[in-house]
């Protein structure tokens, strides 16, 4: 820890970064903070937990107001692939933002059932296995179709609409969203209209979600959201071959459809 | 350039969730849940996700304010101390302890809530004192 | 709360009734859904199908006001059945006998004429609780907020005393507080009768001890409730009134009632952060602090001692609320009001009220406390009554059923409830200036069984007036099965459509609590132009 301590502040004495997002020690809990070389001092309190917050989304919250910084980031093996993400959906600047690795213990990798539980560069922590688990998708792949359709519903009839799901999650960066749009899905109630709510945030989940899990750690109602979004991601690597999180200049095959992708083609009446 | 976390608990109902309060360059722009509280454990409703909002929403009163005829004016601190305390005084003397109340706050911190009691109990003298909690 | 909030998720059976969980305390409903994962029966008795109902095992709508009815009910099932605790009774609890010839009565015939409950339905109920290891009773303002408030909460009493359901993990008889320091706030003596701690402001050694500590002599004679002040206003007795952070004008009943009190009073002060209704009225406006801008302690509805930090400045003038109450106290001539901070106010409390005794600042850092915590080494206690009752023995109240104070007639034929939305709080001054929230809803309604929307002759959307014996308000009409027939529900958020314009202001004689949740109303349909 004293070593990557110390590498920070070398990281700041040599401005290579302006800033560090780590995590601080609060008390008894661990919380997001950005380290800086003006506050040095603060590094005496960083710490790697075994918690996992949001960090590229808060990294997000930071350089839509400093978009000039240069800014080292925590990443675990879900961050950076969301730091790919967001590289490829121009959202930041590669160049500006440094990866710090950290590998995630094997209690960590567990408890995510983490299919790669370390970034590429590792600069605290040991790597350990990944963990290949499909038993979630398996179980409701072999359902009869009508048993899995009254499951899917009514674990989404336990929804509360804290939209917690979409607030954690580094890939929903839209300036608008779509959960939000009165004419798709009616405000005021709760649960929101099933299966719609969870569908659309489904489907634009496709081709994004870096299967991080952070959404279903934030929902209260427990619902299995984790495994309808890798069942989409799955679909994805499925028939279009994409992975997301991955790095470099593939890009999400949905995107390529544009905006026209979505309209009705003009000739299907004579077909 | 400043992004810190405060941790805090939700100001709106009594489960008394743990949120992390995000602050950048001394404003607060967001919610988290706090992960390792053990009531929420990371997870918040609605109106935890969104308890900073009210915080920067228009009307937010900033200076004491002193009734002059039909309007409230802005005063000084000293002014509406000093009315408060001349008022109650007055009231005091000609009608006795017992015609001073006051209604305390479920929203306010416990510590408010026991000095506004020990004001009336303790400097008044009135056990006049209640809060909306039934409500 | 006899019981802390993560216990809910190993309960066998939650017996939920006049709690809308899911909306006013989501991450309980969360431990609900979650105890539900793990096997637990979930039963719901409450008149508005809401969310928490459609998820449970058993959801059953009784008719308003009829609660002591059909717990007396299930009591009366279980002691016929021998579901009843007999060690615990014995051991534990006394009054038994006089509580079985109160229940007796209450055949399932008779239990479900008043209640609308069918007898099978109430045989269940009894059985799945009565017989489940570990069953929590979870219940908010639809219990309370009744004329008959305090015999609901003694009846949930006596069924879990009945079945020995209390005094263990994941048990008891759970309040879930509407408000984020309703605990805190009564613990701290904002209520009439009592001194910091729950100590009686009459026993003549308490009162001795707090003089001794205030360093001034103190009224021994308990003082008014707020509906009573409200009415000493008006009789000319109360002159002078100091509201915090509260908007009576809009969450108190019978509000045209309050309105004229605010308005005949001498002089006013409120302390708030926003211009609410009530402080239009006042005399002197005080600026406090949001939850953001001041440190402090907040006691949660399980009895655990939290803290809130200051992450940002109060705007402008405004102060946090303990400075801002240190400068009153000292200005109005008090003494022991030089607090430099809310630890040193801390410090004083916990020196005067023995269940606060073992808690710091430094402590609740570190740990998680629920009170009665009475000294340093005190761990402090997630559940009551492990080895006892407080009061020695558990005493069983035998209570007769009562109906609501005011039933429907001719004149007003249907039967108004309010309550809360996921998506607002209280009288809405936070929430509604809040944009993530108002997105969802920002209008008050009222919701009617399809049947009566018929018999009025609405639709969907239309507004409707209602009216009761003491207000009118408007509001848009949802159309829903939700509630039953002859009942109209309307959440009291909207200062514009009070809901409390509406509600009567009988008070429940020992709690003093109104009876919101019902009373009698007329609808009638706008023509367009005059909505
Ligand atoms: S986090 Fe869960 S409860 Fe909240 S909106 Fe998403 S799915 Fe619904
Ligand atoms: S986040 Fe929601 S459930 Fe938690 S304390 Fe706040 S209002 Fe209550």
């Amino acid at each position: 820890m004293e070593k990557f301590k110390k590498y920070i502040k070398e990281l700041f004495e040599s401005g290579e970064i302006e800033g560090f997002l780590g995590i601080r020690k609060n008390g008894l809990h661990p919380v997001p903070h950005l380290f800086t070389p003006e506050h040095p001092e603060e590094l005496e309190t960083l710490t790697i937990p075994d918690v996992r917050y949001p960090m590229t989304e808060i990294l997000l919250t930071i350089v839509r107001k400093y978009p000039d910084k240069k800014l080292g980031i925590m990443v675990r093996g879900c961050d950076e692939r969301a730091l790919n993400e967001l590289v490829k959906n121009q959202k930041i600047l590669p160049e500006l933002i440094k990866h710090i690795g950290i590998a995630c213990s094997a209690d960590l990798a567990a408890s995510c059932r983490c299919a790669q539980p370390y970034p590429e560069e590792i600069h605290y922590g040991e790597k350990v296995a990944p963990v290949e688990d499909r038993s979630d998708i398996e179980a409701i792949d072999t359902m009869p179709q009508e048993e899995r359709f009254d499951y899917w519903m009514s674990e989404f009839s336990k929804c509360i609409k804290c939209y917690g799901c979409r607030n954690i999650c580094s890939m929903c960066f839209c300036d608008q969203c779509t959960l939000e749009d009165n004419d798709l899905i009616a405000t005021g109630q709760a649960p929101p209209a099933i299966p719609i709510f969870h569908l659309i945030r489904a489907f634009h989940m496709a081709g994004r979600c870096i299967d991080c899990g952070l959404c279903e750690e934030a929902c209260p109602a427990h619902i299995p959201l984790r495994t309808l979004y890798r069942k989409v991601r799955e679909s994805m690597s499925g028939f279009l071959g994409y992975v997301s999180g991955t790095e470099g200049g593939e890009k999400d095959p949905l995107e390529f459809l544009g905006s026209e992708g979505y309209m009705v083609p003009s000739k299907i009446d004579e077909k | 350039m400043e992004y810190r976390t405060v941790l805090t608990t939700c100001t709106y109902c009594g489960t008394g969730c743990g949120l992390l309060l995000e602050v950048m360059d001394g404003e607060v722009v967001g919610v988290l849940p706090a992960k390792t509280h053990p009531i929420n454990e990371g997870k918040l409703c609605i109106k935890g996700w969104n308890a900073h909002e009210f915080i920067y929403a228009d009307g937010r009163l900033t200076k004491p304010l002193v009734r002059k005829g039909d309007t409230l004016e802005e005063a000084s601190w000293d002014e509406a101390l000093e009315t408060i305390a001349n008022k109650f005084a007055e009231i005091k003397k000609t009608n006795g302890p017992d015609s001073l109340g006051c209604f305390s706050s479920a929203k306010c911190t416990n510590e408010e809530n026991y000095l506004l009691q020990k004001i009336f109990r303790a400097a008044i003298g009135t056990n006049n004192v209640d809060h909306c909690a039934r409500l | 709360m006899t019981n802390s909030v993560p216990e809910f998720e190993d309960a066998d059976c939650i017996l939920i009734t006049g709690s809308n969980t899911t909306s006013s305390h989501p991450l309980i409903a969360s431990r609900i859904m979650k105890a539900k994962e793990k096997g637990a029966k979930i039963i719901v008795v409450d008149p508005r199908k809401m969310h928490i109902a459609s998820l449970a095992d058993i959801y059953v709508a009784q008719n308003l006001g009829s609660d002591v009815a059909w717990i007396n009910g299930l009591m009366r099932i279980i002691l016929q059945e021998g579901w009843e605790n007999a060690s615990f009774i014995k051991e534990r609890t006394e009054g038994f006998e006089e509580l079985k010839k109160a229940v007796a009565e209450y055949t399932p015939e008779k239990v479900e004429e008043i209640t609308g409950i069918p007898k099978e339905t109430l045989k269940e109920i009894a059985k799945i609780y009565a017989t489940s290891e570990k069953s929590s009773i979870v219940y908010c303002m639809g219990i309370t907020q009744h004329a008959t408030g305090t015999d609901n909460v003694k009846s949930l009493a006596n069924l879990a005393m009945l079945t020995g359901q209390i005094g263990r993990p994941s048990t008891g008889v759970n309040p879930l507080r509407g408000q984020n320091n309703v605990q805190g706030s009564t613990d701290l003596a904002a209520i009439p009768n009592v001194y910091p701690g729950y100590q009686p402001v009459t026993d003549d050694a308490i009162r001795e001890k707090f003089e001794k500590a205030w360093g001034v002599p103190l009224s021994p004679d308990p003082g008014l409730t707020v509906v009573e002040m409200i009415n000493a206003v008006e009789e000319g007795k109360l002159k002078g009134l100091f509201v915090l952070g509260e908007n009576p004008l809009v969450s108190d009943p019978d509000s045209n009632h309050v309105e004229k009190a605010l308005d005949a009073i001498d002089f006013l002060v409120v302390q708030d952060i926003f211009m609410t209704e009530t402080a239009r009225k006042a005399d002197v406006v005080l600026p406090g602090a949001s939850f953001a801008e001041k440190d402090g302690t907040y006691t949660g509805t399980d009895r655990r001692l939290q803290k809130i930090r200051k992450a940002v400045e109060p705007p402008d003038e405004a102060k946090a609320d303990w400075d801002v109450l240190c400068r009153v106290g000292k200005a109005v001539g008090g003494k022991g009001f030089e607090f430099a901070s809310p630890e040193e106010v801390f410090r004083e409390i916990a020196e005067v009220m023995p269940i606060y005794h073992g808690i710091t600042y430094d402590r609740i850092e570190k740990e998680i406390i629920h009170w009665p915590c009475r000294s340093e080494d005190d761990p402090g206690s997630p559940y009551l009554h492990k080895d006892g009752f407080a009061k020695g023995k558990g005493h069983f109240t035998p209570i007769g059923y009562k109906p609501p104070v005011e039933l429907p007639d001719k004149e007003y034929p249907y039967q108004l409830t309010t309550g809360r939305l996921p998506f607002h709080y209280h009288t809405g001054t936070m929430t509604r200036v809040s944009p993530s929230l108002t997105h969802e809803v920002n209008e008050a309604f009222i919701e009617v069984h399809p049947t009566n929307a018929f018999e009025i002759g609405v639709k969907n959307s239309q507004v409707v007036r209602l009216t009761s014996r003491r207000g009118s308000v408007n509001a848009k009409v949802i159309i829903t099965n939700d509630v039953k027939k002859g009942v109209v529900f309307m959440p009291f958020h909207f200062a514009e459509a009070a809901a409390n314009r509406l509600t009567i202001a009988a008070l429940d004689p020992i709690a003093k609590i109104p009876e919101y949740k019902v009373c009698a109303v007329n609808i009638e349909k706008i023509e367009e132009s005059e909505a």
